[in-house]
């Protein structure tokens, strides 16, 4: 687990041009920003894409980290916009392209899932790309995150009403994708 | 009827949902020296614009070497005898002044 002081100072000597304070900050956060980036790629490719991203971002803008709140929710911060910036681009070339790809999920963890779960993923995942991209953002934050509203509006930049609204279209629009049409 | 429907697909999504928190991806490909491929990226990144003039190095050479070796086959045949060496490059204006009545 990291230790906010220790990421303070990490921050300081990464801005000073130490590459390997950088490094560390990276070793120690990659898992949080992985996992949850995870959510929203389509395949390790993009994974990799998104986690690369997240970084450059925070390199470049460490000097606006301002330290009155941990690190982690800074970095958590950018990572969900980054993430979402990815899934507005990705609706742009989807529409452009007119196609609907289901695409390699990424794999499992080894044991403990059983096939249930992968297809229950697979089936939210595909009925998670019909959504636009601020639903999909919110209902990952708040249903596969389990984030409370607050969170998600402290991550986004939103209101906290905003998130709710989101979150309750977002929730109908899957139930229809899910469930098919059949309460028309 | 309608409400009973909507609760039946909330408690679907409901268990969608926790079936998917139940499955987390497998990162550790991605993870594996992350740091490594982040790092590079970024010192690529602060590179300055004539490092690339370097790794363009093999292209201007290759071009250089191409360059010479045509120099060095071209061979435009000219006639030996002086004055027709002097009307050479005049015959086209020659033809076109006849053509023309000058």
């Amino acid at each position: 687990m990291a230790e906010p002081d220790e990421d303070a100072d990490l921050v300081r000597s990464a801005i000073g041009g130490d590459d390997e304070a950088f490094t560390e900050l990276v070793r120690r956060h990659k898992g949080t920003v992985l996992r949850s980036a995870a959510r929203f790629a389509r395949n390790p490719a993009e994974l990799e894409d998104l986690g690369q991203e997240t970084f450059l971002r925070i390199y470049r803008d460490l000097r606006s980290f301002r330290g009155d709140a941990p690190f982690g929710h800074w970095l958590s911060r950018i990572t969900v916009h980054v993430c979402y910036d990815a899934l507005r681009k990705r609706r742009r070339e989807e529409k452009d392209v007119s196609l609907e790809v289901l695409t390699a999920p990424v794999a499992d963890s080894s044991t403990g899932n059983g096939p249930s779960a992968q297809l229950a993923r697979m089936i939210l995942d595909q009925a998670m790309s019909r959504l636009k991209p601020e639903d999909r953002l919110v209902i990952t934050l708040f249903e596969l995150e389990d984030r409370s509203v607050r969170e998600v509006a402290e991550l986004t930049g939103w209101s906290e009403s905003r998130v709710k609204v989101r979150a309750f279209r977002a929730r109908q629009a899957l139930k229809r994708h899910i469930g098919g049409d059949d309460e028309r | 009827m309608n409400d009973k429907r909507h609760d039946r697909k909330d408690v679907e999504l409901d268990r969608y949902f926790a079936l998917a928190r139940q499955a987390p991806r497998d990162i550790s490909g991605v993870e594996r020296n992350f740091e490594t491929r982040v790092i590079a990226r970024i010192r690529e990144s602060r590179e300055p614009w004539y490092a690339w003039a370097w790794r363009l190095a093999p292209v201007f050479l290759a071009l250089v070497i191409l360059l010479a070796g045509w120099s060095i086959s071209y061979s435009p045949v000219h006639p030996a005898d002086p004055v027709a060496t002097l009307a050479w490059g005049t015959q086209e204006v020659a033809l076109l002044d006849n053509l023309t009545g000058d």
